[in-house]
């Protein structure tokens, strides 16, 4: 085989190194993981032609195709070139030129999300469609940037992991002439969320402070006293990730935005990395980013231009909860002595 | 007599009926439903008949304008009191045949029930005219025609939409001024006459079928499945329960109202005394609770008629998919068989 390879070139165009010399796996995006079905025909042929018949449903929610020889490359790529015109340009609206030589850029990964209000009870959002209006904003940005929708606080889409947390919030409104004091809400919310309700004279009271948007008392209202706002809000979190030396989980950045602010702040991303990366985009963790450029900095680059709806709320710190990997000072070693090795 | 009109000539009748009616009809709160998304289809009063969703079935009925959901009864200070009051406008409800005849049965509840009438449901059902609205073919949770309920001829205006049309039949000779301008023509509702759901109403003949039934198995399931949130019995339109309580005001303990809002007997504590006491403590007995007042003991009380109307609004509303149309079939079928065994106990005898 060829053992001239340019491996970060390949990577830049979402090919993996493999361990096996000469071979790689393609990871193709599926932006806030949801695609048509019938695109897993596509998969299976190129698995079957080119790769090793076996298919990795990515971490990041891509489809992953291992096993892919070098010299096939080439061949992939011109067969895939419709779907990254489906997918990116006709499906989400990026703003790029599908060319034969596969995906132009890794730096901005697959856009994360569970599958939100197209099925899930519990969710406030359609991940899917912010998904895609993000993936519009990324890509194919050679930046760096994770990005993970979730529908609801529940954030099973991990969005407390990565550079930016994006999460589906319901802001419920009461009719107090619907209840029925019922306690439904109040056991809901003291179960799943925050506890925030209360009962007074036979109705519901709500310490607006705390509630998390969870939307569990529109789930549970029997009378439809709870209602949700139909404007759709959004909690942003920052710099989450994983690692080796500093896995964090993110922190809350800004609470109850709608999704024009999203959208805009995403946007300011490109901007921020740039002069904090002083235009080289190499690969790290936005968190790392953010610790380089400081707080204060990060805030004012970021939301530059960025008109705050008025129920937006903006942290005025971060207090980054870090693990203790580099030192250790909470573990010690059994019976005091620290073994070889 | 029928009428055929325009949406924009209705509307101009809707203005001058405003006059003397609230105009109350099934309406779309969008984004407002259960889920997000989703929207909720519940009573309100309408500026223009186009915003009556005729075509789908409300998530809540009608009785909530004339047995509100919060209620002031009276307001009092320190020695006097002053009832709460009602305007003199008349309430006009858009409603479909089930809704008329379970608000029947809200009229049994209230006025009938006993020696003295209920003045606060009075005051307001005497107020109350309707519009009923035809259901096409009905919905996949009706059984309206299992309980006898899919018929009405209690009704002032009935209404088919059409796609860029009306056809009103006036029935009730107070309205007929209104549309004394319009095209007449032959125009009767059309009322449902089959459903997808056919629904065998139980024969509970002897008070020791009752005591067995109360102990049925089927009961037990339900325990894990429920999980007593009520919204079966808020979308009822034939629930009439309610708990009457005095509101202090906050800021003046002197003051206060006497209230009442509704109640569900599928809720922890609808029978809770004092001393901690209830009498159905699982989710199973509360759902035989319902089930048996729906399909068995308003009508041996009152005699002419089952309570359900089968709107299905039950079913529509579970957030856990228990059909109660499902429920009244297996009752149903294992009073037939408790049937069965006693009589072969008989036999054997």
């Amino acid at each position: 085989m060829n053992h001239d390879l340019d491996i970060k070139k390949l990577r830049n165009h979402c090919y993996r190194q493999s361990k096996v010399p000469g071979e790689f796996m393609l990871q193709m995006r599926a932006p806030g993981g949801v695609i048509e079905a019938r695109y897993l025909s596509l998969v299976q042929h190129i698995a079957d032609t080119w790769g090793n018949g076996l298919f990795h449903l990515g971490m990041r929610q891509t489809l992953s195709i291992p096993g892919i020889k070098y010299e096939d490359i080439p061949a992939v790529n011109r067969y895939i070139k419709q779907y990254i015109q489906e997918i990116e340009v006709d499906l989400c609206g990026v703003d790029m030129e599908v060319t034969e030589e596969g995906y132009p850029a890794i730096g901005a990964r697959n856009i994360m999300a569970c599958i939100g209000n197209i099925h899930c009870i519990k969710a406030n959002i359609n991940t899917t469609a912010l998904a895609r209006k993000l993936e519009r904003v990324i890509y194919p940005s050679p930046y760096h940037i994770k990005i993970s929708v979730a529908g609801c606080p529940n954030d099973c889409a991990k969005g407390h992991f990565n550079d930016f947390g994006i999460i589906g919030l319901a802001k419920t409104e009461y009719d107090y002439d619907r209840c029925i004091g019922c306690k439904k809400c109040i056991e809901a919310c003291a179960k799943h969320a925050t506890g925030v309700l209360s009962m007074e004279n036979g109705k519901i009271v709500k310490d607006t402070c705390c509630c998390v948007g969870c939307g569990e008392c529109a789930l549970v209202c029997p009378t439809g006293a709870w209602t949700r706002n139909p404007t759709k809000f959004y909690r942003v979190l920052i710099g989450g990730r994983t690692g080796k030396q500093t896995p964090r989980m993110g922190k809350l950045f800004l609470n109850w935005v709608t999704e024009e602010v999203v959208l805009r702040v995403i946007k300011n991303w490109e901007d921020f990395s740039a002069e904090v990366l002083e235009h080289k985009p190499v690969y790290l963790h936005g968190g790392h980013l953010i610790d380089r450029a400081g707080y204060n900095r990060f805030k004012e680059m970021i939301l530059k231009g960025v008109q705050l709806n008025p129920e937006a709320m903006v942290a005025q710190r971060i207090l980054w909860t870090e693990t203790e990997y580099r030192s250790n000072f909470n573990v010690r070693p059994v019976n005091g002595v620290r073994a070889e090795g | 007599m029928g009428y055929s009109l325009s949406y924009g000539r209705m509307n101009e009748i809707l203005k001058e009926l405003q006059q003397n009616y609230r105009v109350y009809a099934p309406r779309r709160w969008a984004g407002r439903g259960r889920y997000s998304d989703t929207d909720l289809i519940r009573y309100g009063e309408i500026a223009a008949v186009e915003e009556v969703v005729h075509d789908e079935k409300s998530d809540f009925s009608p009785k909530e304008i004339i047995f509100p959901i919060t209620q002031p009864l009276f307001y009092f200070t320190e020695d006097e009191y002053r009832e709460s009051r009602v305007d003199d406008q008349g309430l006009l409800i858009f409603a479909r045949p089930c809704d008329i005849n379970g608000i029947r049965r809200l009229d049994t509840m209230f006025l009938k029930n006993g020696d003295s009438e209920d003045s606060y449901y009075r005051r307001l059902r005497d107020k109350a005219r309707f519009v009923l609205m035809e259901c096409g073919t009905g919905w996949d949770t009706c059984f309206c025609v299992s309980m006898g309920s899919n018929r009405t001829s209690d009704y002032s205006l009935a209404v088919r939409f059409l796609p860029d049309h009306l056809l009103v039949e006036v029935r009730d000779e107070a309205f007929k001024r209104y549309f004394s301008q319009e095209r007449e023509v032959e125009f009767t509702p059309e009322f449902v006459t089959s459903n997808p759901r056919t629904v065998r109403l139980p024969e509970i003949d002897s008070s020791g079928l009752l005591r067995k039934v109360y102990d049925l198995e089927m009961w037990k399931e339900y325990n894990s499945r429920c999980q007593s949130c009520g919204a079966c019995t808020a979308a009822c339109i034939t629930c009439s329960c309610f708990t009457t309580s005095d509101l202090i005001y906050n800021e003046n303990a002197r003051v206060g109202e006497r209230r009442r809002v509704w109640a569900s007997c599928l809720h922890e504590d609808f029978t809770a005394m004092a001393g901690g006491l209830g009498f159905r403590a699982t989710p199973g007995e509360r759902l035989r609770f319902r089930t048996l007042h729906k399909v068995y003991d308003y009508k041996a009380r009152f005699k002419e008629e089952q309570m359900c109307v089968g709107c299905g609004r039950c079913d529509d509303r579970c957030p856990e998919f228990i059909s109660f149309a499902t429920i009244i079939n297996r009752l149903s079928d294992e009073v037939e068989r408790l049937k069965k065994e006693a009589s072969q106990e008989v036999a054997g005898q």
